[in-house]
């Protein structure tokens, strides 16, 4: 059986220490399939960023057991989060471009990591990337030249262009008209199915629930059962 | 809450994390090209031009930030050059003495207020048999009377058996016949303005009159020495012209005894010899001795070297807070693009690599500039204070190793913001 590219077992997590400890995280079990879009949505301090970040590497893991493209996170060092995350790409809230790159000079940081990659080789790959997100006459373009739903395109084509194993996007759409908002997360769904690449996606936004393969409701620091998530999506 | 997936992805799962010939995307099913770039070049290029494409982008922080590396490096070649300007003319007088070894009394600390010693001693060292010569010095101060309008200055003496061919200042060859003239003298070309414009009025008139001390004297020729700290001028005569001027002066009583030794002697043994040889009341020294020991006085006997090397620390530090300025707040201004390059894996250390490089290129553009003003500027005060200032590539070299860990320094203090950027809180 393939292993799932992520699995969380009883995940607790707590900000601050001793007695100002605030769980945000309780107990929390998660897999994700292959190739599977997931949604992760919830009230405002439900857990869901943190588990996110605890995901991406991005924070060390308290409690529990998360396996994230085989790698173990529970004390995993510094160093081996870091090698993770380069196998996984990001896609913020804000497009968070560096904004004295271009669009395509951007999409090849990600490629900048690895050594075994040529200049030239990282700028085509990014060529294409932007050429595949629908950017292909941005690509000289720099941030501040772009629309809004561009720069989540180029932030989109970056997250792809690393051929990351797991997809985790925080709010995407949140900066965005409904219009652009909704081009972008089904550009990414598009492109990550074509990949096989798992997407883990926390959002607000009602509509772009569709592109889910699953919906996961949270609140209060716990996974709620399928059924209730059901009944959050029917409103 | 594992619910089976609406859609199940299961072809692709075997593939992960990459299947391009699932993808239908022409470009991603062509593999990489082999790996060429060697990391280690890459590991410190890509950083590099990282710093340089941020610095590049906002023209006027760069510009500030190169000007503040630029000032930093003319404050400190221009205090570095006075200090070693000043040592230098400091020691002119004694530099320009080309003799081999020197008689000093003990107690002389610097040359223009010298203790006298007996004149014998010039004779007694006389007994090695590779002297060739020994001459007595005399040095005195005396004032001179501009021939052109008359005001009055301290000027250097120094008289000596001009014949003997002892002590070679430049020019004085040619002059020794008419240096023997009753009060005949060669006057220093290089001696500040303010004693007129002898070698144009020589060059006029030929000889002519100038009052030293309460006596007329010619000046029949020009030697080339240099001011000093001691002097602003020098005047060269035969020891008979100087005891005329400086009459209460008394023979047997001299300041320093300049020695040749016949050619092919070993200077340090003879040094050694004479040591031994003359009583106690003497210190037997080398040329470079003789000029490394005035140097001396004024390295460690006046603060000079102090004020300088405090200028030029100030520069430094100065330099290095307008630096370490610029770089924190180009980091405070991208925390955010940081903290995502964090999140997408790139390495406390690359980052810190960057900003190093940022600090490093900032020292490389401030350099050139400022060692380009700073040569000019040599010439130009040179020029006008009559101060031997000289660009050398050791003075180079070492201003800019000083700049370079200015700025290296800046660039980790500046480092220490990287911290900052948490890609945690970037969702």
């Amino acid at each position: 059986m393939t292993p799932s590219p992520v699995a969380l077992r009883g995940v607790t997590y707590a900000y601050g220490t001793g007695d100002l400890a605030r769980p945000v995280l309780r107990d929390v079990d998660l897999t994700v399939a292959p190739g599977e879009v997931v949604l992760l949505t919830g009230p405002s301090g439900s857990g869901k960023t943190t588990l996110l970040t605890l995901i991406g590497a991005l924070r060390a893991l308290q409690q529990g057991s998360a396996t994230v493209l085989g790698q173990q996170l529970a004390g995993a060092s510094e160093r081996e989060r870091t090698a993770l995350r380069r196998r996984i790409g990001f896609i913020f809230q804000q497009h968070n471009l560096l904004g004295f790159l271009t669009a395509r000079q951007n999409v090849a940081m990600a490629l900048e990591l690895d050594p075994a990659t040529t200049e030239r080789g990282r700028l085509a790959r990014a060529g294409e990337m932007l050429a595949a997100v629908g950017l292909a006459d941005k690509c000289e373009s720099r941030p501040d030249q772009l629309s809004g739903g561009q720069r989540q395109r180029v932030a989109v084509a970056r997250a792809l262009a690393g051929q990351p194993g797991l997809i985790l996007a925080d709010e995407p759409t949140a900066a965005l008209d409904r219009q652009s908002g909704g081009d972008v997360v089904r550009l990414l769904r598009d492109l990550a199915r074509r990949r096989g690449v798992p997407i883990l996606m926390v959002t607000h936004d009602p509509r772009i629930l569709d592109i889910a393969d699953r919906i996961i409701a949270m609140e209060d620091g716990r996974i709620l059962p399928a059924n209730e998530a059901d009944a959050v999506q029917a409103h | 809450m594992n619910a089976v997936p609406r859609t199940a992805p299961a072809a692709e799962a075997t593939l992960l994390p990459w299947a391009p010939e699932l993808t239908g995307d022409a470009a991603a099913a062509a593999p990489s090209p082999p790996p060429r770039a060697t990391p280690v070049l890459g590991a410190l290029w890509l950083p590099l031009r990282l710093a340089w494409r941020q610095l590049r982008a906002e023209r006027a922080r760069l510009a500030s930030a190169i000007a503040g590396v630029l000032f930093a490096c003319v404050l400190v070649f221009m205090q570095l050059g006075f200090r070693s300007a000043l040592f230098d003319s400091a020691t002119a007088l004694l530099s320009a003495m080309r003799a081999d070894i020197f008689l000093m009394h003990p107690l002389t600390t610097v040359s223009f207020k010298p203790e006298m010693l007996p004149r014998i001693r010039a004779s007694q060292a006389m007994a090695l048999p590779e002297v060739q010569a020994a001459v007595p010095v005399y040095l005195a101060q005396a004032t001179w009377r501009n021939p052109e309008d008359g005001t009055r200055r301290p000027v250097q003496l120094v008289g000596f058996d001009t014949e003997s061919g002892v002590m070679n200042f430049p020019g004085l060859a040619p002059l020794i016949e008419t240096l023997k003239r009753p009060d005949a003298m060669a006057f220093d070309r290089r001696s500040r303005p303010e004693f007129g414009a002898v070698p144009r009025l020589l060059a006029e008139r030929g000889p002519f009159k100038v009052q030293v001390g309460n006596r007329q004297m010619e000046v029949v020729g020009l030697v080339e020495i240099g001011p000093s700290f001691g002097a602003d001028g020098n005047i060269v005569m035969s020891e008979v012209n100087f005891r005329r001027v400086v009459k209460e002066r008394q023979a047997s009583q001299v300041d320093l005894v300049a020695i040749r030794l016949r050619p092919g002697a070993d200077r340090e043994a003879a040094v050694a010899r004479l040591r031994a040889l003359l009583p106690a009341d003497v210190m037997v020294m080398s040329q470079p001795q003789l000029v490394a020991h005035e140097r001396n006085y004024w390295e460690t006997a006046t603060p000079i070297g102090f004020i300088f090397a405090f200028g030029s620390l100030m520069g430094l530090i100065v330099g290095m807070v307008i630096v370490y300025q610029i770089l924190f707040s180009d980091i405070a201004s991208h925390l955010r693009e940081y903290a995502t390059l964090k999140a997408i894996g790139y390495s406390n250390f690359f980052l810190g690599r960057a900003v190093l490089s940022a600090a490093l290129i900032l020292a490389v553009l401030g350099f050139l500039p400022g060692l380009a003003i700073s040569t000019l500027l040599y010439d130009v005060v040179g020029k006008g204070t009559f101060l031997p200032l000289e660009m050398d590539a050791s003075r180079a070299l070492s201003v800019f190793a000083m700049i370079f860990t200015m700025c290296g320094l800046a660039g980790l203090l500046a480092m220490r913001k990287l911290r900052d950027a948490n890609p945690a809180d970037m969702f």
